[in-house]
């Protein structure tokens, strides 16, 4: 197993996809936004340091979601629709590393945008008076995960679809996933069958309530046990989806 | 010239699924043989499968029937790419990066290591006039620049096979002449070079080799050579003219014939008390064969020609 090629792709990756116009605008967005949470923050009739903070918080799950939607299908369906696959293809590369490079990339680009926002959101909630804490670290450490899930859903959906329906599959696949985990608490008035059904086809979709910690962090609260389980199980979904994504690139008659 | 082929394709045959399960055959049964240290122009119309077979050989298209060989071995074996050498058609690269970053990605790719990179990336920036370009980004780039660049990743690890598929389009007439130029220099650095093309003088110009391709099946291979060799004979005569030749405006006469009636047609001038002025081959172009083969093979029916529009 060569793993300096996929270290060779991921590198080219990273930098495409960190200079692309739609990461950049993304990224100018989340800027924007944490400049407005204050504003919104005071203006709101409640705790104006809660609302900039969740303010904040979100944007930094919303704005991460966006870019790894858009940048992934965005980076496959560019390969196999411009042929820039083919001079890489060409070279002495399985097309496995060359899915596992173009996603270690992509992740890479995206964790370093997740960083710089997290960053400048911590710096403006400080320059507001807000206090800073361990917890929000951990929750925006978090969101990173999930982006990172979203961006091997991403591919996967691109890999089976059309970039449009990918990015709609994507969105999709986020809000069930955010769904999924309160699912236990509305099967009380199933049985059986019913049960297993449900549970079943829920399994079929990543559980990201694993990574909805930030809630919580704002409010001071202490990471449960959910959120213990939070890397490997991110870990075991990424390594599915690459493996499903890898599977259908390998038959793509390009 | 060692006569081991580089590329061996053997009754090759490949069909593409295309929109709601339609089957579109683009190649039946096609045997191509590329000698080693040749260079192998393969002809045919837009849509007679050159792409088709180009793509089987780069392990991009996957379901062949029949035997594809590179150095001898079965494709399959990503690590035979390693001297191999491709310029797709109309090539795209991706539009962020720089033009000595790309050619870096890609050189590491197929295994330099840094020095012989920096080594091998200023003889390309030299040939392809591309030392002031490398800072800049490749989706800055016009069509006869990305050709320049396509050209650049195509050579920057110096392989040993070298596959082109229409490597002249936009290119304006300056750099045609330039990119043959390359090639017959890539040649004579010992490169086997294979392309498509159906811009006919270029190949004529280069080739040693050559094979015919209409709707998926190989009509013709041969040297290029031996295709100029059955071109017929034209003898060039004054005085009085057998039945059979043409009259010039200058008082001399044209009569074309083949080989094997060489020795009849030189009896029927002296027969007649001609007299000779020149017998010479005459010029065939590679066009005119081309068009005259193609449109042999349509004449023959339908049956030879099912081949699909790839």
């Amino acid at each position: 197993m060569n793993l300096s090629l996929i270290r060779i792709i991921a590198g080219a990756t990273f930098r495409e996809s960190f200079r692309s116009k739609s990461f950049v605008m993304l990224l100018v967005l989340y800027l924007a936004g944490t400049c407005i949470a204050p504003i919104v923050g005071w203006i709101s009739g409640t705790d104006g340091s809660i609302v900039t903070a969740d303010l904040i918080f979100s944007l930094l799950s919303i704005v991460g979601v966006l870019v790894a939607t858009a940048t992934g299908t965005a980076l496959v369906h560019t390969e196999i629709k411009q042929h820039t696959l083919y001079t890489v293809l060409s070279r002495p590369i399985h097309r496995w590393q060359f899915v596992c490079g173009k996603y270690l990339g992509l992740c890479a680009a995206l964790i370093a945008g997740q960083l710089i926002m997290l960053a400048t959101g911590l710096t403006m909630m400080a320059l507001n008076g807000l206090s800073l804490h361990i917890g929000l670290l951990w929750a925006g450490l978090l969101i990173t995960l999930e982006v990172c899930i979203m961006a091997a859903v991403s591919l996967t959906w691109t890999a089976l679809s059309s970039p449009l329906l990918a990015a709609v599959f994507s969105l999709a696949t986020y809000a069930v996933g955010h769904f999924v985990h309160g699912l236990p608490g509305l099967m009380y008035h199933l049985e059986g069958v019913q049960i297993m059904l449900v549970a079943g086809l829920a399994s079929l979709i990543p559980d990201l309530g694993y990574y909805a910690y930030r809630n919580e962090a704002i409010y001071g609260m202490p990471a449960g046990s959910d959120e213990l389980i939070a890397l490997p199980y991110a870990l075991c979904w990424i390594t599915l989806l690459l493996f499903i994504t890898t599977s259908v690139i390998r038959r793509k008659q390009l | 010239m060692n006569e081991t082929p580089v590329i061996e394709a053997r009754g090759v045959g490949f069909t593409y699924t295309g929109n709601w399960l339609q089957k579109i055959t683009a190649l039946h049964d096609v045997t191509v043989s590329v000698p080693t240290g040749s260079i192998f122009g393969y002809l045919g119309a837009n849509g007679a499968g050159k792409s088709t077979l180009i793509k089987l050989m780069m392990g991009l298209l996957r379901g062949h029937s029949g035997q594809i060989r590179l150095f001898g071995e079965d494709i399959g074996n990503p690590k035979q790419r390693t001297h191999l050498g491709y310029l797709p058609e109309q090539p795209f690269f991706y539009e962020n990066l720089q033009v000595h970053e790309y050619l870096s990605y890609l050189g590491h790719l197929s295994g330099l290591d840094s020095a012989t990179l920096k080594r091998n990336a200023e003889r390309v920036y030299e040939l392809l006039d591309l030392g002031d370009l490398r800072k800049r980004k490749l989706g800055s780039f016009s069509k006869g620049m990305r050709q320049r660049f396509g050209l650049a990743q195509t050579i920057i690890h110096e392989p040993k096979l070298i596959v082109l598929d229409e490597p002249f389009s936009g290119l304006d007439p300056l750099w045609r002449a330039r990119f043959r130029q390359i090639f017959t220099e890539e040649n004579k650095r010992g490169a086997t070079l294979f392309f498509s093309s159906h811009i006919l003088s270029d190949i004529e110009d280069l080739c040693t080799h050559y094979a015919v391709i209409d709707h998926g099946r190989v009509l013709e291979q041969n040297r290029l050579d031996a295709l100029f060799e059955q071109a017929p004979l034209q003898l060039i005569g004054t005085g009085p003219m057998p039945k059979e030749a043409t009259r010039a405006s200058d008082n001399s006469w044209t009569w074309v014939f083949n080989d094997d009636q060489r020795q009849a047609s030189l009896d029927a001038v002296h027969a007649c008390g001609g007299s000779i002025l020149r017998l010479e081959r005459q010029k065939l172009g590679l066009e005119e064969y081309f068009v005259q083969r193609v449109a042999e093979h349509h004449a023959a029916g339908p049956a030879t020609k099912e081949g699909g529009s790839i």
